[in-house]
């Protein structure tokens, strides 16, 4: 009877670990080593090995479209945004966005540019490793070659992070509702995995025989950003008697299970907390309360 | 313009030279603005005359000339700055968070203005004021320029903020610093009272056209609170994007978007060490340090130079905003300062690491 117990129990425990990782849909964590309420010896053990599994959100590798839209015309409201979601723009067809003023063959082009911060879609983990593509769609323009200007920037741990740069071009084409400009940029490496607070496309257009015309909006202008579905920074943290991990102690993680020594603490009654990270997102503590003998 | 109190100037002053204390009498009082970049020369932002100056306010994006002068108050010697984040912490002061940023600071201005108190103690910029003094008992005094500045942070969540406070109000918040900090050296400390996204002060949510401004606690002028407080009201000046220095140095969205902050809190705290009496006269007496015969302070005088909204970058303009290497390493954005002796003597904006080739 207690064997069968002891079986059943091991088995919902591997069913656990094995559910841990993939099927989280947020951060999750369990301490397994030491068991709460077990005895430590400080004489015996100055160090403490702490032990539990980790579940994570997966991150499997996908796109998330942004698109360039515009809330009014002509208004302190007019608000150019990135968003997640589609629809019609109140300020699609407006918003003069091409330099009307530039120099005779626009050795300089002015400097009039557009952001479109995003509203939603954030956070957002960076996947560094594919291109970003996107298009300008321009609308009401005159004919002649168009030239657009693209810079991606990043807020990444409060701080500016430039995702790239491209210029795409058209020859405009008057008879059409509007005629798209591609564009590619090719991130650095380096910024794989980055976690995005928020995001910025800037877009200058500019042209030698452009003189007027818009970005046509209401899905027609997008940018399309190589992502995971869930951050792929993780981590596990432990801390001694205090819930706010100030000077926790970051552990070792294998796949859903995690490790660590720690200092035995002092003779006495003490709580172990853990906690695991996945990008901005934190799990819900685990705690075990040991007691610190001789 | 909150305080009527009119101090008549009666009888022609003499003018003195930069180095000698120069007696004036003040026309009228209000906390001394820093106007945004597009009221540079609205009149109602302007400061009091001292007297008699012909000169108007300055050509927007231009240094205003002629020297400073002494006019007989104290300065901050070995200054101590103290930041109040008033009600950053109490619901509604944003209307928005960001992923990883704490709740009380979504944009990290709070973060920043604390990061840049802590580096501008030591570097070139600041240092450009230690040709200016007190004159105590005969004996000129010269500003110093330590590397540690900071005097502490305060997340005042505790006392109501909202929105339209008054200066009174901003006053007695600076009070409550000092109480907290437990400060005793008035003289030497200031407090910039710094108020979140949607509570801010009545006149820069009025679009009255400052991004700042500084001021002295005075009987006259804030009845009830301790006298003798310097202290900065300080707005979320990013609610005025680029009038208020977005994006006036650093051109990327993310990268110049909390440009304005230092710029502005950089002219405040200047000012305020260098005329930490903002030139009251109380009773014949000249409280006030340094300032131009228009009244114009260290930070006035070089406010917005080389700004052009974004055509050109301010810093190809001897004196332009620039950014500074702080004592961290890391950059800030700032506006250069008054040096009466840049220019050969001549004067001229200073410290941003665009000066003038000739400094003297």
């Amino acid at each position: 009877m207690r064997r069968r117990t002891v079986l059943l129990v091991l088995a919902a425990l591997a069913a656990a670990l094995g559910a841990g990782a993939a099927l989280s849909a947020s951060p999750s964590v369990t301490i397994t080593t030491p068991k709460t309420n077990q005895k430590v010896s400080l004489h015996q053990a100055p160090y403490t090995a702490v032990a539990g599994t980790a579940g994570f959100a997966a991150t499997t590798a996908s796109t998330t479209r942004f698109y360039l839209r515009r809330d009014g015309c002509g208004t302190s409201s007019d608000n150019p945004h990135l968003s997640v979601t589609s629809g019609t723009d109140a300020g699609d067809g407006c918003g003069l966005v091409v330099d009307q003023v530039g120099p005779v063959g626009d050795a300089a082009p002015q400097a009039t540019f557009t952001d479109y911060p995003a509203s939603n879609g954030m956070p957002l983990a960076f996947d560094g490793a594919q291109p970003v593509n996107g298009q300008i769609s321009l609308t009401g323009a005159q004919v002649g070659l168009a030239e657009v200007d693209v810079t991606l920037e990043a807020l990444v741990g409060g701080n500016a992070v430039d995702l790239g740069s491209a210029s795409g071009s058209a020859v405009l084409d008057p008879t059409a509702a509007s005629t798209p400009v591609p564009f590619t940029i090719q991130p650095n490496t380096s910024l794989d995995g980055l976690d995005v607070q928020a995001l910025d496309l800037r877009v200058n257009i500019h042209g030698p025989n452009v003189y007027s015309g818009f970005v046509a909006l209401s899905g027609a202008s997008w940018v399309d950003l190589p992502s995971h579905a869930a951050s792929t920074n993780k981590n596990v943290l432990v801390s001694v008697d205090d819930e706010t991990f100030a000077n926790a102690t970051p552990a070792r993680l294998s796949g859903s299970t995690w490790s660590v020594a720690i200092p035995t603490p002092s003779v006495g009654k003490h709580t172990i907390y853990a906690e695991s990270k996945q990008g901005y997102t934190t799990s819900a503590p685990a705690s075990v309360t040991v007691t610190v003998t001789k | 313009m909150r305080k009527l109190v009119i101090l008549l100037a009666l009888g022609v002053l003499t003018l003195f030279g930069g180095a000698t204390s120069a007696g004036a009498t003040t026309l009228g009082h209000h906390p001394l603005y820093m106007p945004n970049a597009n009221n540079m020369t609205n009149p109602t932002l302007q400061p009091p005359p001292v007297c008699c100056a012909p000169t108007g306010p300055p050509v927007a994006g231009e240094p205003a000339p002629v020297n400073m002068a002494y006019f007989g108050g104290h300065v901050q010697v070995t200054p101590v700055i103290y930041l109040v984040f008033w009600g950053w912490g109490q619901a509604g002061a944003f209307d928005h968070t960001t992923a990883g940023m704490p709740t009380n600071d979504p944009d990290g201005a709070a973060a920043r203005m604390t990061a840049f108190v802590k580096a501008m103690g030591g570097t070139a910029w600041a240092g450009s004021q230690t040709q200016y003094y007190e004159t105590v008992n005969g004996q000129n005094i010269n500003i110093q320029n330590p590397t540690n500045v900071f005097g502490g942070v305060w997340y005042d969540d505790t006392n109501p903020i909202h929105n339209n406070v008054t200066g009174q109000e901003l006053a007695q918040e600076a009070q409550r610093a000092v109480a907290h900090f437990g400060v005793t050296d008035l003289k030497n400390s200031q407090f910039v009272i710094a108020q979140p996204q949607m509570y801010n002060e009545a006149g820069f949510v009025s679009g009255a056209g400052y991004c700042a401004w500084h001021d002295y606690t005075q009987p006259q002028y804030y009845p009830g609170v301790q006298p003798g407080i310097s202290f900065t009201n300080m707005p979320y000046v990013l609610n005025s994007g680029s009038s208020c220095g977005e994006n006036s140095v650093n051109t990327g969205y993310f990268a110049g978007r909390l440009d304005g902050f230092t710029i502005v809190m950089g002219h405040e705290i200047e000012e305020t060490i260098t005329d930490p009496g903002a030139e009251d006269v109380i009773n014949g007496v000249n409280l006030g340090g340094w300032y131009d015969y228009a009244a114009y302070e260290n930070g006035d005088k070089c406010a917005w130079v080389g700004y052009t909204l974004g055509v050109a970058p301010p810093n190809t303009v001897p004196g332009g905003l620039n950014n500074i290497t702080g004592n961290d390493g890391k950059q800030y954005p700032v506006q250069s300062l008054w040096s009466n002796s840049s220019a050969g003597g001549a004067g001229w904006c200073a410290g941003a690491g665009d000066d003038l080739p000739v400094t003297g």
